[in-house]
This record gives C-alpha cells, structure tokens and sequence, in this order.
C-alpha cells in the first residue's frame, strides 16, 4: 500500500499567494499544500484564476504577494527555466517546425546531452506516453489530435521535471479519446511517480485522475479534498453545483423543520445542518431525488420531459412552479405522469444564505 | 465537365483584361527596346539587339547598375535585421510605448516619397552629410524598413506565442529560445521581408532622386535620359531592370518553396 497522500512531506507550498492585475485580484490568499507524488487537480469555471495560480507555480507570472515553496524553499524569484517543473499547455506549444523526436529531445539538448543519448532518452520517453519509436522523425504537424497530447506529453517526460503541470492539455479532444488519455495520464502518473499538477472546468475530469481536487471560485479555493469528499461533502453551494445540476429548494427554518414555500410543504433537515441556520437553500442531486409512491410526505410533480443519458434516464418534473431534475439507472420508470418523490434528508446538503 | 455559368466565364474574361492592362505597358517597353530605330515608332520596322549592346557597354549604365545593386543589398539586409526586432517589440512583447509605437511605426509609409525625400535631403544638409548613395540608404530605409516590420510582424501573429514559454520551461536561454523557437518560425517572414525590401530599394525613384547627389541608380538614369536626351537605352535598361526584379522574386520563391518542403 502506497503511504496515504496527505502524511507524505509536501513538495509544493502556497502561502498566501495573491495576483493582481490593475485593481482585479485574479488569484487571493491562496494557501495550499501539495504532497509529493499527488495527483492535484485544480478545477473552476473559466476565469477563475487556476490558470493564473498555476502559471505562477511554473513561474512564467511572478506572485504580487505571498510565497511558493519547493520542498521549504522560496523560489518566488526562480525563473521558469530554473525550476525543476514542466508545463503542457492548452495548445500543445508543440514546436512546429521540427519533427517529433526534436520536440521530445528539445529540453535535453538545452542542457548539452549528445545526439545519441538524446535518441536513446527521447525514445523512452515516447513509449511512457504510448507512441512507437518509428515516430521519432515523424513532422510533428503530420501528428493527430491524440499523438500530439502525446508527444507533448514525452517532451514533458524528457525534461524529467519533480512536478508536471497541465493546463487542461485534453480539452480539445473528442470524448472517448479524452477518457483514454485520462487513464493512462493516471498511469503514467503512478508508474513514475512524479507529482503532477492538472488544471481542468471539467469535474467529471477532475474526479477520474485525482487524488485530490480543489475547486477554485473567483481566485479563491473554495474547498480543497479528495474526490469523494469535495463530491459527498460540498462546502458551498458553488461547489455542490459545480459537479453537474441539481435541485435547490428555497428553504426557511420553521419549528426545527426546512419550509420550502413554493412547494409548500416542509423537509426533514440533513443530519449534519449548521446550528442557527435560517434561509437558505437545500440541494439535492437528480440521482437522490426517487420516485416512491409510498411516501409519507411526497413531493407531488408530473413529469414532462424525458432524457436518456445513456446508462441513466433524466427526468423532468414539474412541481409547484419549479423544475425538478430526477436521475434514475433506467429501471423503473413512473407509470403515470403524475409522480411522488422523495429523497432522504442524509443525502441532501443544506447551505445558509 | 460541367459547363462553366456566364458569371465563371465573366470573371475570368474581367481577370484577363485586368492582367493585361496591367502588363501591356511593360511589353511595349519591351517592344521598343528592340527596334533598331532611334524613335520608338510602331509597327517596328527592324528588329535588333543593338540597343542592349549598347547599355552594356554604357560606363554610365555600369556605374548605375552598380550602385542600384550596393543600395539594394544594403538596404535589404539592415531593413531586415531591423525589422526582425521591429516585429518582435510590435507583436510580441509587452513594453510601455507600445502602443505609441504600433502607430508611428507606419506613418513614414503614408508620407507621399517625394516630400518624404526632400525632408530627408534638408535634414542630412543640416546634418552636415554628403549626398551619395550612402545618405539614400538612410532615406530607402526610413521608408523600406517599416513595411518589412510589418511583413514580419504578420509572420509573429501567424505562430501560437506559448511556443516561446514552453521552450524555456523546457530549460532554454533565451538565446536559444530565439535561435531554436523563435527565428526559425519568423523565417518565412524574414524571407519575404527580404525580398520585399531588395525589390522596393531597386525599383524606388523619388528617394534617390533627391539624397544620392552625384551618384545614378538605375531609376534615376532612367528618369534623367527620359526628360533629356531620349535613347533606346531607356527601354533596353527599363526593361532588364524589370527582368532583374523577375529573377530576384522567381528565386527567392522558389528557394522558399524548396525550404517549406522540407519538414
């Protein structure tokens, strides 16, 4: 068994990092803890600042104040080419003029290794990412979408840098293709036991490779966990939306019950519900949303729209004026329009407003 | 084969009459140089090659070949050099005056050549420079320079920036970014640029006209023999000098489309 993430000592430190540009603060008082050998996604909705917070860690921005810290020591002043990371952008930044092995090799020819080593090192590099060495001269234009992800990802290898950053390298590839390269960045990431630092929008994204999010809003870190607990156990409403749609019912505390005044009736609170809460809103996921006919106080809707997702089945349900997203695995669907739901408090998440 | 519609057949007839109004002038100019009269008179009653005889054997005609070439290999090569870094700070890089300098960086283009050349005459008189074809390559460039800017600077905009960031994340000086990343992808532009810039100094008349002093480039000797004693010289050198320019552009393509070939 693998030592667990958060015991191992920490290779990348933010203290109270800020960015500002003018008078907008892209990046505020971020403070992070990143373990050697993590898998670290920071996800966020664009313009949230994890761009800026991860080019600030590669160096190419420089922090306005705050420290970051590589294994205890302050490299604020480091420039990009002395900090022992590697980035693979957005577009790639393949170079376009040279062939595939060139690209891969580049990093070990800026620091003088002779042509056959580089061969040697840059074909090693090619197999971690799963290309042949036959495409070692390959013009990287010639290159589809995938092999492009990997050769930049080799060429990121070949540097062998102690922590690897992505700024969301698959964003631009088709669905299935995105889901393999997932799995085998995971792979990879496991098999050389580097850190590796990825930035995404996507949480489906975020959920599959990490072993530990945080979600970024507005240049903060809204929360910071492993994938079940940011999922399991949102601490906003932002980072419980952020995972897809739900169900926010407007609710006000009323004799130790939630009273949701469009439906007009009362819910149970969740177990957990802050102490002194007054308004706000209950959020409940499509998929803990269930038809029960046996209900003792059901939510009584009629079902308008129809989705299949797939291995799921969406449904839309009409409920004193509001919309209800209902999720189910495809089993049993109502059998009239008119429907009841329930769901159980346990699985709803209450947050003050 | 389809049959082409009346608005294909149109616009290729509208191609044609633009083509040949455009070139027609050159092929008279070509026409006169090889009558064997001395007044250019059509129908051309003999045909001969007399006329390029005698341009050759011109000292005059030597000398202002051979100025015309020093000023346009002069020329060519400083507007380049200068126009790779002119490119750079106007596409690339962030710096106050920037933007100051993506406007005026320009205007010399929009300034009419012949006022532009008497200004530039009355500065190097105030200056204190002797007029020869050494002050032109001053005036050439201050007109030439910012047009091969902008040919560069298209080719900056063309490439995707962050290839410059990630060749020095991957360990480069910025030397090396410049030699590896940055100069190689500019080429094709510094190329044109090059081109461009041998070809304007070549054709250009109204800069030399007023800052070469006693020293001839071919346009000038043109002009001069046309106001004042007309020869057949006059086309036979015209129309070399368009040919010299052909050539010039014909291999300069032809080395780039052999360069782009390669991966």
């Amino acid at each position: 068994m693998p030592q667990p993430i958060l015991e191992r000592s920490p290779i990348l430190e933010l203290r109270g990092v800020d960015k500002i540009f003018g008078d907008f603060a892209a990046v505020e008082r971020v403070d992070l803890s990143i373990a050697e050998g993590e898998f670290f996604t920071i996800v966020g909705p664009s313009g949230s600042g994890k761009t800026t917070l991860i080019r600030m860690l590669v160096g190419m921005d420089a922090p306005t104040r705050g420290e970051i810290l590589l294994r205890g020591q302050r490299i604020n002043e480091t420039p990009a080419n002395k900090r022992p990371f590697c980035m693979v952008f957005q577009s790639l930044a393949l170079f376009p003029h040279m062939t595939v092995g060139e690209n891969v090799a580049y990093s070990l020819k800026c620091r003088g290794i002779g042509k056959k080593e580089r061969r040697e090192r840059a074909t090693e590099c090619l197999a971690l990412a799963h290309l042949p060495a036959s495409y070692y001269d390959r013009a990287v234009t010639k290159c589809s979408g995938g092999e492009k992800q990997r050769v930049a990802l080799a060429r990121a290898l070949a540097y062998d840098p102690e922590v690897l950053f992505f700024d969301e390298p698959l964003s631009a590839l088709d669905y299935r293709l995105r889901k393999t390269l997932e799995k085998e960045l995971k792979d990879i990431q496991r098999e050389t036991g580097k850190t590796f630092i990825y930035i995404t929008h996507s949480l489906e994204e975020a959920m599959v490779m990490s072993d530990r999010i945080g979600v970024m809003r507005d240049g903060r870190l809204a929360q910071v966990g492993s994938p079940r607990e940011v999922y399991d156990r949102p601490r906003t409403r932002f980072v419980s939306e952020f995972f897809g749609e739900v169900n926010a019912f407007p609710v006000t505390a009323k004799d130790g019950r939630l009273w949701c005044e469009p439906l007009a009736m009362a819910f149970d609170p969740p177990p957990d519900a802050p102490a002194g809460f007054k308004s706000g809103a209950l959020i409940v996921r499509p998929e803990h949303l269930h038809f029960d006919p046996a209900a003792a106080e059901p939510i009584r809707g009629e079902v308008f729209n129809e989705y299949l997702l797939g291995s799921r089945v969406q449904y839309q349900v009409r409920a004193g004026g509001t919309t209800l997203l209902v999720e189910g695995m495809g089993g049993q669907p109502p059998a009239t329009r008119e429907v009841a739901l329930s769901f159980s408090p346990a699985d709803s998440l209450l947050f003050a407003e | 084969m389809e049959r082409r519609s009346l608005a294909d057949r149109l616009r290729s007839a509208w191609l044609w009459i633009v083509v040949v109004v455009l070139y027609l002038p050159l092929v008279a100019v070509g026409l006169a140089s090889l009558s064997e009269s001395r007044f250019f008179l059509f129908p051309i009653r003999k045909y001969s090659l007399k006329w390029y005889e005698e341009s050759f054997a011109s000292l005059q005609i030597r000398d202002a070949l051979w100025t015309s070439v020093a000023l346009a290999a002069v020329v060519g090569v400083i507007a380049t050099v200068l126009a790779v870094f002119g490119a750079l700070a106007y596409a690339r890089h962030d710096w106050t005056g920037k933007g100051w300098y993506q406007q005026i960086v320009l205007a010399p283009i929009f300034f009419p050549q012949s006022v532009l050349g008497l200004a530039l005459q009355l500065w190097f008189n105030t200056l204190g420079l002797d007029m020869t074809w050494h002050a032109s390559v001053f005036a050439h460039l201050v007109w030439i320079a910012p047009i091969v800017t902008m040919v560069v600077a298209i080719q900056a905009y063309g490439y995707d920036a962050s290839v410059e960031e990630a060749a020095r994340d991957l360990g480069a000086t910025r030397w090396m970014v410049f030699k590896d990343v940055t100069f190689p992808l500019l080429w094709p532009g510094v190329f044109s640029g090059l081109l461009f810039a041998v070809l304007l100094s070549w054709g250009n008349f109204p800069l030399s006209y007023f800052t070469s002093g006693a020293d001839v480039t071919v346009p000038e000797w043109l002009y001069g023999k046309m106001i004042g004693g007309y020869t057949p010289m006059v086309p036979a050198l015209g129309f070399l000098s368009v040919v010299a320019g052909g050539l010039v552009l014909a291999v300069g393509l032809a080395i780039q489309a052999r360069l782009s070939r390669q991966p």
